[in-house]
């Protein structure tokens, strides 16, 4: 499906009787920190929220960007692919992330963009992000740390891909979803909504389908997680967290100071 | 902080090999997760074989 054909719902300027769109953005990562003018300025930075049904290619390599995309709801995914067609996931967007942000200071992405699941997202122009950065330099550090939390997780997605077999890749993977959807909330007793396919986890953790489904059934036979349905279940976090080498520093939990380089 | 290394490891323990679905998959060590079909396992299971007799007698030459 084109992108032509999403769904676009138009909506009204920012109120006090609609919700807050950018409620999860850097949520325990720094939004605490925002003052309610910051809050309000990102709000009203929104051009339009969009529907996007799954499966649907948001942008393309090499294509020029002119709004980025902070996602409300749904999974989305960064990816490239080989010279024979196969992806490599190089990224997993939950909510409160903005996707694209870095296609403010690039203009083009060297990767595609796509949805996995039903996602809505909230269109912010370029045009509204450069006002940001030449008016309001604390929420222009929160932008900014925005995409350098991106760059932190690719860092350890590269440890993860270079360093881990194919059990510790999965638990990484695993670990790492379970702490980012804890920042926003939308974790319950260990379990959580990832409705990606096996495949999707294979791609993303550079094993064969085949490989994966010998990997998750040995994580459920040892009790430590299962996924099923588009359902995860974390039973055993130490210990999936000691298989996977995993130390949630990466995310940087508790956001960055914005007081200034002295303090 | 770790000290610095020159480069990756050098591994003394073994990957895994299981087979499942007529698929051979080796599991470690480090970082290695791979799948092949049982001709490309048999080719790689040979040529790690040779490479491995080249290997001791280079080591017992010194």
């Amino acid at each position: 499906m084109s992108v032509s054909a999403i769904d676009t719902l138009r909506q009204p300027r920012p109120s006090k009787d609609r919700p807050a769109l950018t409620s999860l953005f850097l949520k325990e990562r720094g939004r605490e920190a925002m003052t309610p003018e910051e809050i309000a300025t990102l709000e009203n930075s929104v051009d339009e929220v969009r529907s996007i049904p799954a499966r649907t290619i948001v942008i393309r390599r090499d294509e020029r960007v002119r709004n980025s995309s902070l996602l409300l709801e749904g999974v989305m995914c960064r990816y490239m692919d080989d010279r024979q067609g196969n992806r490599q996931i190089v990224a997993f967007h939950v909510p409160g992330d903005f996707v694209d942000l870095h296609g403010f200071a690039m203009r083009y992405l060297d990767h595609d963009v796509a949805t996995l699941t039903p996602t809505r997202v909230a269109l912010v122009g370029h045009d509204r992000l450069e006002q940001i950065v030449e008016q309001q330099p604390r929420l222009t550090r929160l932008l900014w740390f925005s995409t350098l939390l991106d760059a932190a997780m690719h860092r350890e997605w590269v440890f993860r891909l270079g360093r881990l077999e194919a059990d510790g890749r999965v638990a990484h993977l695993f670990c790492e979803l379970h702490a980012r959807l804890a920042m926003v909330d939308l974790v319950r007793d260990g379990m959580f909504r990832f409705p990606v396919t096996q495949i999707d986890i294979a791609e993303a953790a550079g094993v064969t389908p085949v490989h994966l489904n010998r990997v998750l059934r040995s994580l459920r036979e040892r009790g430590l997680m299962t996924f099923r349905g588009g359902e995860v279940h974390i039973q055993d976090i130490a210990a999936l967290t000691a298989l996977a080498d995993f130390d949630p520093a990466y995310l940087y939990g508790g956001g960055p100071t914005l007081e200034g380089s002295g303090s | 902080m770790t000290p610095p290394v020159a480069g990756p490891p050098v591994h003394s323990e073994a990957g895994l090999a299981t087979a499942e679905h007529g698929i051979v998959m080796l599991d470690g060590p480090n970082g290695v997760a791979v799948s092949m079909t049982p001709s490309a396992a048999l080719a790689t299971g040979e040529g790690l074989v040779a490479a491995a007799r080249l290997a001791e007698r280079q080591r017992r030459k010194g």
